[in-house]
């Protein structure tokens, strides 16, 4: 896939008026979350990588690291503020799809989910989706509401939480105290992502370098 | 934030980093007049204007006390803290999705996170039985009513446009409509093509300074708390007028129960704050929790004399539990739109609220633009289209370039739509709530209806690959509805219990209708009578 | 930073236009006692340099936020900064190339009064509220063409190509009359877009009106209200565009982040250049009165 905005980095408004101080304070936060294993065993977290491959493909050398983002989100407590009736609490929950995971992937193919190749990995992630796992370990918990309320959503949050997501797709950013002048059709702040336009990567490049 | 801010004479000034404003502060053996529960569009108004009419008041908050100037910041994640995130159970054909989308736990209640649209209700409404054949009537009169909008209107400063399109004659908004984003432009276009009126949104965030608020830089993360405090919240309007005329503000105050006594009045309540139970004594209690609280609050206060609940001798309490739908439909612009920029609703059309032709379901819907950040985007994509992996990283790439269009409907109250107490407990020790919520084929049918129409608006714009919304609700009502008749409703037209008379409740929780726009601007109208209403009685000798 | 480079080249381009203007201008001595014409002229002259410096930079303004869309969006810089150095060389001589310029800045600002206009109409609403308060203005490019006019008027008096008489005094009073009028309507549209949420904010919508009606008055010829009165008016108004600059530098640093935030609060918060063509067109009425208290004497 092409960048469709070229050197753009929402990091690089970081110092201006367009961060205030507890917006640094939590991204660097965020920016600093410790590595490896800390919620997940060491197997577990291999299984959430290796979903979060999936749900989230990324190609770039640093990428983001969304496994340490979701166990970060688990041990802080913090909930969604809601959950189907038999559906357990977000931790529990995670270790259940887990398990059930590997349940699932040992009987299709006789080994544990993380060690599938991509495309297996996505046809069970796609039954999920669609509740068409069966596998008595799932105990009772439909298997399309994990994926949707819990597993790839969690995996979708983490990923569009990190500065290199949202310069991937051009967004703003952080925007306090200044926001936005020019809020019509095809208008753009210089303090905004530029699009490439008509093919022209050159000026894109131009235009975003100048973003503070 | 785990330690209360509104201690020692002292609350925080929401427009000055670190500042501080002199509270009134109240000893738990004195009975005050008031104690309220919840902080929000009901409790912080009638806050304010009870302890502006004389009246002693100490108003608890399970959340915190927030200067927004200091404490919002700009991101996603890091502002879910203003939502209400305790546990809570889902069930029904159509479980809600609530946490983010439905209530806020914080000083102001869910208007430090509520995304400002400002409308009042289609007169017809409160009659809706008998004028229009569905629902229930309140025991409201519009007329009424219409004046409490306007002193609501001018509280919050909300800026509209000069001329409302619809309904009966109202006063000039205070101040002046915003410009309009790409996102209110498509709908314009949208409509225009369509040949029905639209409008700028009548919107509670300033579009000129006022007093030591400032305007609206238009940064676009309403629904994650404004941290230049252009939202006119109850954070920063009505909770700084009731400190200064005398309220108390508890922050991090959990109330777990209202005490009753033999004679079947509110003594006052226990409370969790500062890692302790605590009980205040008052002379009345008022519960302003929202839809769901309200009635666990009065579920969870139940004892001998009443033991279905508290004000709940008809039944009632937590029934009729009545959300709005929220479906969408959203495109690929050839343009950039940028929707994140902006407040996210900057224009709407209410023409089906007040158009009854053509219709084939009751009630009404207005819809309105929209401007998501990403990761709600992100997670869009993914709960209501399903998209994962590459598709997902390849569609979100247009996030500049998409636009929708997101309607607010009136769902119909089903009494089977309720809340319920739940084996499990909550950090307090306190029974869960369970919500339960399963759709009617008259909210389908309207439901197709806004989509279809909505799918026609879109395509005369510019969009394409248009997809529908289909799953998303918003805005709890009901739940301990108002009526004219103690067999059939919770309180009386002045908010007070049929069962307990000095326990009042105010908030969404006393809608017996939804209508087809969004609640705030109705419930804290309600609220601004209530507490006239309160003010007349006591001078009575009513009370 | 592009915002802070555009600024840059706008002030530059003031600064020359003032100093080029002068620089002319300080070629010829100056006589020693000052005719009134001569005097009227000279007011005429800043008058149409303040109107055309507050074009320049309100136009730079608003043109940057709509980023230069159209290479058009130039020409208003171009020309008001012509016209000021047009103004301030005061020539003694019918002087075709100034006479160009003033006239070039008249047709400029009737060909943007037709963008304008244009702009409001293919919007979605059209001639609604929401486009009259945040599409291009309406009034604004009319400054130019008053500017232009006001500039020509100047030159021509100096040059004798105009006599000092009731006659050319009664017309500048009409003039500046319907200026100073079509100003009013474009501030109290902006001030009611801001919901007048401060009470100075009237000051503008009721003082130059009072003194549009006296100029009125001074062309109407009806002799009443006085010219002492109507002077005193027009200096008040005079005052109000200048003062205005001061309320506006106020009004930014009300927004959020204040002065700090001048990249949005610059083009978000009250024009700062807008106000002093209020002080432009009072200095073309007192140049009216002045030519009416020679035709007196
Ligand atoms: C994302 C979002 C966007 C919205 N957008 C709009 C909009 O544009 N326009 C509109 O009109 N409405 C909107 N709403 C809805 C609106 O915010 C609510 O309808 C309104 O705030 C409800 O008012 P309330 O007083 O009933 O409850 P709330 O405002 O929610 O206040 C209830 C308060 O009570 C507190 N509380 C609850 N239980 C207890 C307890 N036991 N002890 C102590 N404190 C307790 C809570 O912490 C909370 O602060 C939106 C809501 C959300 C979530
Ligand atoms: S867009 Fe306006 S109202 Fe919304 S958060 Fe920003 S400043 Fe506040």
């Amino acid at each position: 896939m092409s960048d469709r905005y070229p050197g753009y980095d929402v990091m690089t408004k970081r110092n201006g008026p367009s961060w205030n101080d507890v917006t640094r304070r939590v991204i660097d936060n965020r920016l600093a979350t410790p590595k490896g294993p800390r919620f997940f065993s060491a197997a577990e977290f291999e299984t959430v990588r290796s979903i979060a491959d999936r749900i989230v493909p990324q190609r770039r050398h640093d990428p983001i690291p969304v496994t340490d983002f979701v166990e970060a989100r688990l041990l802080s407590g913090q909930g969604d503020g809601f959950r189907q009736a038999g559906v357990p609490q977000a931790g529990e929950a995670w270790r259940k799809a887990l398990a059930a995971l590997d349940a699932e992937a040992q009987a299709a193919h006789g080994m544990p989910f993380r060690q599938l190749s991509g495309p297996e990995r996505d046809g069970i992630l796609h039954r999920m989706q669609n509740g068409d796992l069966h596998h008595s370990s799932w105990g009772g918990i439909p298997p399309a509401t994990l994926f949707t309320q819990l597993v790839a959503r969690d995996i979708v949050f983490a990923y569009y939480s990190h500065p290199t997501a949202w310069s991937e797709i051009g967004w703003g950013g952080p925007a306090s105290p200044r926001g936005y002048v020019r809020t019509g059709y095809d208008r753009r702040d210089p303090w905004e992502a530029a699009e490439v336009k008509d093919g022209d990567d050159a000026a894109a490049i131009r235009k975003n370098r100048r973003v503070r | 934030m785990q330690t209360p801010r509104a201690t020692g004479g002292r609350a925080p000034d929401v427009f000055t980093p670190g500042g501080w404003v002199p509270m009134r502060e109240y000893d738990e053996s004195e009975e005050v007049d008031f104690v309220i529960v919840g902080t929000g569009a009901g409790g912080g108004t009638l806050a304010c204007k009870l302890a502006e009419a004389g009246f002693s008041v100490v108003a608890m908050d399970a959340g915190p006390f927030w200067r927004p100037l200091e404490d919002f910041a700009s991101d996603e994640a890091e502002q879910s803290k203003l939502f209400w995130t305790d546990d809570r159970l889902v069930d029904g054909e159509n479980p809600l999705q609530l946490g983010s989308n439905n209530s806020g736990k914080s000083v102001g209640g869910s208007t430090v996170h509520f995304a400002m649209v400002s409308l009042r209700f289609r007169p017809e409404w409160f009659k809706s039985r008998s004028k229009l054949g569905y629902g229930f009537d309140w025991p409201l009169d519009w007329r009424e009513m219409w004046s409490y909008y306007r002193e609501v209107e001018e509280a919050l400063a909300i800026s509209g446009p000069v001329n409302y399109p619809w309904g009966p004659p109202r006063p000039r908004y205070p101040y002046r409509a915003h410009k309009l984003n790409a996102a209110a432009l498509a709908l314009a276009e949208g409509c225009e093509a369509m040949g029905i009126p639209w409008t700028e949104t009548p919107i509670a965030t300033l579009s000129a300074p006022r007093g030591r608020a400032r305007p609206c830089v238009y940064r676009g993360f309403c629904v994650l708390g404004c941290s230049t405090n252009a939202k006119q919240s109850a954070l920063v309007t009505w909770i700084p007028r009731a400190i200064a005329a005398g309220a108390e503000i508890r922050d991090l105050a959990m109330v777990g129960r209202v005490e009753v006594d033999g004679r079947d009045r509110a003594t006052g309540v226990h409370y969790h704050r500062g890692g302790e139970w605590r009980f205040q004594r008052a002379r009345n209690v008022v519960v302003a929790g929202y839809a769901i609280e309200t009635p666990r609050l009065l579920l969870n206060s139940a004892n001998s004399r009443f033991p279905e609940g508290l004000a709940n001798r008809s039944g009632l309490v937590g029934k009729y539990l009545t959300v709005q739908s929220n479906q969408a439909v959203w495109g690929i612009s050839g343009k950039e739109i940028r929707s994140y920029k902006s407040p996210p609703s900057l224009a709407l059309t209410e023409h089906w609220n007040y158009q009854d032709e053509g219709k084939d379901f009751h009630g009404g819907y207005c819809y309105m633009s929209q401007g998501p950040e990403p990761q709600l985007w992100a997670n869009t994509q993914l709960a209501s289209r399903g998209l994962w992996g590459e598709a997902l990283i390849a569609e979100m790439q247009n996030y500049n370039h998409q636009v929708g269009l997101k309607m607010v409907g009136e769902m119909l109250p089903q009494e089977r739509n309720a809340v319920t107490l739940a084996d499990e407990t909550d950090q307090y020790g306190l029974p869960i709530p369970r919500v339960t919520y399963s759709w009617c084929d008259n909210d389908r049918a309207m439901i197709g209806h806004a989509l279809d129409f909505m799918g026609q608006a879109l395509r005369a714009t510019d969009a394409r690959d248009i997809w529908k919304q289909t799953d998303d609700t918003c805005h709890l009502n009901g739940g301990a509805r108002m009526g004219d008749d103690p067999q059939t409703s919770v309180v009386d037209a002045d908010c007070r219990s049929w069962d307990i008379p000095n326990l009042w409740i105010c908030d969404g929780s006393v809608f017996p209708t939804v209508g087809g726009v969004n609640p705030s601007l109705t419930i804290q109208a309600m609220a601004c009578r209530t507490g006239d209403r309160i003010a007349a009685m006591a001078r009575r000798g009513e009370l | 930073m592009r915002g802070r480079n555009a600024a840059i080249a706008v002030s530059g381009l003031f600064a020359a236009a003032v100093l080029g203007g002068l620089a002319a201008r300080s070629n010829r001595p100056a006589p020693i006692r000052q005719p009134p014409r001569e005097q009227a002229a000279r007011q005429l002259d800043l008058g149409a340099a303040t109107l055309a410096g507050s074009v320049l930079f309100d136009s730079a303004v608003e043109h940057y936020r709509g980023s230069f869309e159209h290479r058009g969006m130039y020409v208003p810089l171009a020309v008001a900064s012509a016209t000021i150095a047009a103004s301030l060389s005061g020539a003694r001589q019918p002087n075709r190339m100034r006479t160009g310029v003033h006239v070039l800045a008249m047709l400029t600002g009737v060909a943007g009064l037709g963008f304008h206009i244009y702009d409001i109409s293919k919007r979605p609403g059209g001639w609604s509220w929401q486009n009259l308060f945040y599409a291009a203005p309406v009034g604004a490019p009319g400054a130019l063409s008053l500017a232009g006019l006001t500039g020509l008027a100047g030159q021509q008096l100096r040059t004798g190509q105009v006599r000092p008489d009731s006659q050319s005094g009664r017309a500048l009073a009409a003039l500046a009359a319907i200026g100073i009028l079509g100003d009013v309507a474009e501030v109290w549209l902006l001030h009611f877009r801001g919901a007048f949420h401060n009470p100075a904010m009237v000051l503008p919508v009721t003082i130059p009106p009072v003194a549009s009606l006296c100029l009125a008055g001074v062309a109407a010829g009806a002799g009443r209200p006085s010219l002492r009165t109507t002077r005193g008016w027009l200096w008040a108004t005079a005052a109000t565009g200048l003062a205005g600059v001061g309320f506006h530098a106020w009004g930014v640093h009300r927004m959020m982040g204040g002065w700090r935030n001048w990249s949005q609060n610059l083009l978000e918060g009250p024009p700062l250049p807008a106000p002093p063509s209020y002080t432009g067109l009072a200095l073309a009425g007192l140049a009216a009165t002045r030519l009416m208290e020679e035709a007196h004497e």
